[in-house]
């Protein structure tokens, strides 16, 4: 990508955190915290092997990545349709092993279903059954969280 | 998918240079995501995502805490990909290359597996186990032209040491390994010739790392290649040779074989091809003998009849310019027979 795109990116980011967010609401009661972990599969001496989640460090094509989001209700009130919207990186597609419940996303955000409801449009008009490489976000809803509840989202993705 | 995200982006200008603008829910969401799409993107080839991509994630909630809708970011976590050193490389010749001593090429093809741009050094090992005969290696060269064909003048020779330019991944480059064959060299017997290639930036055992030597200061890793490929080219020395013999009937006007005026001399020309290899373009010519004249029509290979004129099938005759015939490429242990009549003047 060029540079100018990446650059009016950082500053539209900027814009978003110091302009319109805080600026016209004061901070909410909810954090939200997130991390990348890679997933390494280390061999025991009895040649057994265990997988363990490591810092991202060499990473390349094929490699696992795991994505996490931590939440938290930090304030006295109830809150309610919390809703937590992750679209995946170009570079990664969601892990085939990723929960078959997940609520999808297969057209940048539009529409939303489990992956086995969600079907491909060719140009042609033909369709398909969408595949973990189809998806582009991933999606979270929870009713509510009660003041001073928290919790931990994750999902797992492949480097392309 | 990431077209249609990029299309969002000059929205995205348009709210930075207002900064004022009312702040809407749905708009920053679309915004926050087509950030992660666009920064993430990079084309994936069959090496996987190009080194030195970064891969970015940020999550956004959106939730009702009574007093109206909120949305707020996470922060944003960035790794970075690594270079993965890989290549192939595999013979282009579909057998041994047939050869006399002398000039000879063999051909490879190499492709950058992994995903950064990386150079490879180049090889080549005429000693190999089980040889008849060693060659001497002349050069190695790049198919500057694309063609696939060794073409002296056009296809860039390496110097020492022998390296490719950096390659960007997935470029398929076809090398040229220019031989000489021995004098000594004899029909039938064969010799290879191994071409290494190997990552400049290093090769060893997959998952190898090379710390910082990666694209823009990442990591470089060896892939299940090794970042090293081997493959071997044959030759086979084919040694032919044409022996031409030629033969006389005389039938003379009395039925006897008496050469007097009005005799018919008949002429058979036989080529014989011997040797394992094959020769091109043989083309076997003669005079019409002084004292004689040519008989139309009976210029004959193999007892099939050719036409005297220029045309479609492989000979010519005529007085003057004696017979022709074009045996195009010929493979060794074949035999064929020209025939042809004169009268003696």
């Amino acid at each position: 990508m060029n540079s100018f795109a990446k650059f009016a990116i950082l500053i539209a980011a900027t814009a978003l955190g110091a302009g319109a967010v805080q600026a016209q609401q004061p901070a909410g009661p909810v954090s939200l915290s997130g991390d990348v972990k890679a997933v390494k599969i280390v061999t025991a001496a009895d040649g057994s092997e265990r997988t363990e989640l490591v810092e991202p460090g060499t990473i390349v094509p094929g490699d696992r990545l795991i994505f996490g989001t931590d939440y938290a209700n930090t304030g006295s009130e109830i809150v309610t349709d919390f809703i937590v919207t992750n679209p995946l990186p170009a570079a990664v597609r969601l892990a085939p092993d990723a929960d078959p419940e997940l609520t999808v996303s297969i057209d940048g955000g539009k529409s939303w279903g489990r992956l086995a409801e969600l079907k491909v449009t060719a140009p042609d008009g033909t369709q398909r059954a969408a595949t973990h490489e189809d998806v582009t976000h991933v999606r979270w809803v929870l009713a509510s969280i009660a003041p001073g509840a928290k919790g931990r989202l994750t999902y797992p993705a492949i480097i392309r | 998918m990431a077209n249609a995200f990029i299309t969002t982006l000059p929205v995205l200008a348009r709210g930075m240079d207002k900064k004022s603008a009312p702040f809407r829910p749905h708009s920053l969401l679309a915004a926050a995501a087509s950030a992660a799409l666009v920064l993430g993107s990079a084309p994936a080839g069959a090496a996987g995502v190009t080194a030195g991509t970064l891969i970015e994630n940020t999550a956004v909630a959106s939730y009702d805490d009574g007093a109206g809708a909120r949305t707020i970011n996470s922060n944003t976590v960035t790794v970075r990909v690594d270079e993965l050193l890989d290549v192939t490389l595999t013979s282009l010749d579909p057998g041994p290359v047939a050869t006399g001593p002398g000039e000879a090429v063999l051909r490879f093809e190499l492709t950058n597996q992994g995903n950064g741009p990386e150079a490879f050094r180049l090889i080549a090992n005429p000693a190999v186990a089980g040889n008849d005969f060693d060659v001497t290696v002349t050069a190695i060269a790049i198919d500057r032209n694309g063609n696939g064909t060794y073409d002296a003048g056009v296809d860039e020779l390496l110097g020492a040491p022998q390296l490719t330019a950096e390659l960007a991944p997935d470029t398929v480059l076809t090398l040229f390994v220019l031989v000489e064959v021995p004098a000594g060299a004899t029909d039938t017997q064969t010799s290879a010739v191994e071409l290494v290639a190997e990552a400049v930036t290093g090769n060893g055992a997959p998952g190898t790392v090379f710390a910082g030597a990666g694209v823009d200061g990442g990591d470089a890793i060896v892939g299940t290649t090794e970042a090293r490929a081997l493959a071997r080219g044959n030759l086979e020395v084919g040694v032919t040779a044409v022996a031409l013999t030629k033969a006389v009937t005389l039938r003379d006007p009395f039925g006897g074989t008496g050469a007097v005026p009005g005799t018919i001399a008949s002429f058979t020309i036989t080529a014989t091809v011997s040797g394992s290899g094959s020769v091109a373009d043989l083309v076997v010519t003669d005079a019409i003998p002084a004292g004689t004249t040519y008989a139309p029509g009976s210029l004959a290979l193999d007892g099939t009849p050719l036409t005297d004129a220029a045309d479609a099938d492989a000979g010519t005759a005529a007085q003057a310019d004696g017979i022709r015939v074009d045996l195009g490429d010929v493979a060794g242990g074949s035999t064929h027979a020209i025939t042809f009549d004169v009268a003696i003047d």
